[in-house]
């Protein structure tokens, strides 16, 4: 039995050898040994890893979505419950989310780097740092330069430089393409994005420092919460009518709003948008998840707004 | 055993009982047989096999400084809430019933809505912020309510309600206008243990300590006050100074207990009535009981609110109102004494 195994594998390696002689004649460059990563987050904290790291727990969606966009995916061993994009992510363990985290869940889970987000506490990341985990605070970006620097940061901290540096390339020039259209418009309808109309009397829409907002403008909209203010603004039904915006997004679609049940809210009836049917679902995961989906967000919206343009 | 130690006896044991579960419930599995290895290695110092290396750190470094803490804060709502009752002879009264918790609550959110540095006193923002809180909306409540030289029970009552709702009302505009995270907010009013390790143990183990302490020195007077005022009076308790006192030895025990745990409700109104329907009405034995069967009681609610949707946690102080409300009616509904106030 072992014999008749031997001859086969030993002249299979032979021929291998044969068909790749500079495997052996040059081998690959070494890696340095450990190089050691040292970078200062979002809490002014240094962080320092002895290497690119390979055990990663991320506490945010767009945590998640950054790792597996810079092709660091293999290297999560747990994540968020509402980590649910790319969609392999689901099948990763949770370590809490919403109402709390699990500190004993991610020990358990011997992690080398937890990646917080800009939406976890500090007093999260102090007990994690205090369990004598390594702990790197993304802060939550305000414009895509910055969200494109937290991509190359992530990517040092997980030996990805490469990959980060060929996806931040490939958004800007998506990101330039919509410009290119979008900069020479002279007219700019007026669009309101709800998020949230729980009460259709007092709706929330994206107010000034939100990337909604930001993206909605650079699609060529002028957006109704711009106006308003705090990130999450609450605007009154009066106000909406004045606006009367041209379109309307349905950010909240994945919770069941529809273009329908619009018509049924009172008052809503007299607005262009709703009369003209330009009222039209949406993923606020595109525009809410500070990571490299933001471009999909806008190019999605730049073809809602502006159709002609984008066909 | 005679009628005397009885009580002590069944509390202890369920304060022991829930210890254990504290201990060994969690949302990583470690099987008893582990666990009892590693307590005992800890105790005699005896070097454990790596596998057992993780499931110590999660037992010594996680669970363990929770449950105390936690045993601490029940001890402290429940030890408070039977002084506050024995004290206002009001059985709805509970350690948040003259302005506690809506103090805290304010210092607590105002104190998040400033952006802090990331260093030991930005941490200890929004504890400091909700302890100091808690303690002026006492002494205010206590100087609005006074007449005279004297502060009647009503005034106190009444000045504490009205300016709750004054705090409460604040704390909501300030979460509304806030640009922040309203999550971290509403899970700290929601009561629930948010920084890990010994530190919080720590810095609250004194405050519950002096407090629990007066009030558990303190049964005869609230036995005397079920009298009445004068009657007490009469008898020669000097009733305005030793009620000041009690009032502040609560108060500082509960502002303690909430400041690292949030505003965690039910547990002081229901545990020392379950006290006194099993046990009666006296004192000198209801605080201590309450002392112990609340620390027991928080420590099952917490290992609830950490199991039933592991790895995600609920805010402790709905699981106590959850649970503790139909167990409350059931004990309420057996009870024998029914005439017991």
């Amino acid at each position: 039995m072992f014999r008749k195994l031997v001859f086969p594998l030993f002249a299979l390696a032979l021929i291998v050898a044969g068909c790749s002689p500079s495997a052996i004649s040059t081998p690959t460059p070494v890696p340095t040994l450990n190089p050691t990563i040292t970078l200062t987050d979002g809490l002014n904290r240094t962080v320092t890893l002895s290497g690119p790291a390979k055990r990663i727990v991320s506490l945010a969606p767009s945590n998640t979505e950054i790792l597996y966009a810079i092709g660091a995916g293999a290297q999560l061993v747990g994540r968020d419950e509402t980590s649910d994009y790319p969609t392999q992510a689901a099948s990763l363990p949770t370590v809490g989310g919403y109402s709390g985290f699990n500190t004993e869940a991610i020990v358990a889970l011997h992690p080398d780097l937890v990646l917080a987000a800009g939406i976890n506490t500090p007093e999260l990341v102090a007990a994690l740092e205090k369990l004598g985990l390594t702990v790197f605070y993304l802060s939550n970006p305000t414009t895509l330069e910055e969200m494109y620097t937290n991509l190359e940061t992530v990517a040092k901290l997980t030996g990805h430089a490469t990959e980060a540096a060929a996806l931040v390339d490939s958004l800007k020039k998506r990101v330039a393409a919509v410009d290119a259209r979008i900069l020479p418009l002279n007219s700019r309808p007026m669009v309101y994005y709800e998020i949230d109309a729980t009460d259709p009397t007092k709706p929330y829409t994206y107010g000034p420092g939100s990337f909604g907002d930001l993206l909605l403008q650079r699609a060529g909209g002028a957006n109704v919460g711009s106006s308003l203010s705090g990130q999450f603004a609450q605007m009154s039904l009066e106000q909406l009518v004045v606006a009367n915006p041209a379109i309307i997004i349905l950010g909240d679609s994945n919770y069941g709003t529809t273009a329908d049940s619009l018509k049924k809210r009172t008052g809503w009836e007299e607005l262009d948008a709703v009369k003209n049917s330009q009222v039209f679902p949406f993923d606020d995961n595109l525009v809410s998840r500070p990571g490299p989906r933001l471009v999909d967000g806008l190019e999605a919206l730049a073809k809602l707004l502006h159709p002609d343009l984008f066909k | 055993m005679s009628r005397r130690t009885l009580p002590y006896l069944w509390t202890l044991l369920f304060l022991a009982l829930a210890v254990i579960l504290s201990i060994a419930i969690g949302s990583v599995f470690i099987p008893p047989a582990d666990l009892w290895r590693i307590l005992t290695g800890s105790f005699s110092g005896a070097a454990l096999p790596e596998p057992l290396k993780t499931f110590a750190f999660i037992i010594t470094s996680i669970r363990l400084p929770r449950t105390v803490l936690v045993l601490l804060t029940g001890a402290a709502l429940s030890g408070s809430g039977a002084a506050y009752q024995g004290l206002f002879r009001n059985p709805l009264a509970d350690p948040y019933l003259i302005g506690v918790a809506s103090g805290a609550g304010l210092g607590a959110v105002l104190a998040m809505s400033i952006q802090w540095p990331y260093s030991f006193w930005g941490l200890m923002a929004v504890p400091l912020a909700s302890f100091v809180g808690a303690l002026l909306t006492v002494f205010l409540v206590y100087a609005l309510a006074r007449v005279g030289k004297a502060v009647p029970k009503t005034n106190l009552i009444l000045a504490g309600v009205a300016f709750s709702s004054f705090a409460g009302a604040l704390t909501s505009f300030l979460m509304l206008r806030s640009t922040g995270e309203l999550r971290r907010a509403i899970s700290w009013l929601l009561g629930g243990a948010s920084q890990a390790g010994w530190g919080p143990v720590l810095t609250i183990l004194p405050y519950v300590v002096i407090g629990l302490g007066i009030l558990l020195l303190s049964g005869h007077t609230l036995n005397l006050l079920q009298f009445g005022d004068d009657q007490a009076q009469q008898l020669g308790l000097p009733v305005s100074r030793r009620r000041a006192l009690i009032l502040m030895a609560a108060s500082l025990a509960t502002a303690a207990a909430v400041s690292f745990s949030g505003i965690i409700g039910f547990v002081g109104l229901i545990v020392p009535h379950v006290m006194r329907l099993w046990f009666g009405a006296d004192y000198r034995r209801l605080v201590p009981l309450s002392i112990i069967a609340g620390a027991g009681a928080l420590l099952v609610a917490d290992v609830i609110a950490r199991s039933v949707l592991s790895p995600q946690e609920i805010p402790l102080g709905i699981v106590t109102a959850l649970v503790g409300a139909p167990f409350f009616l059931w004990v309420l509904r057996r009870a024998k004494n029914q005439g017991f106030w």
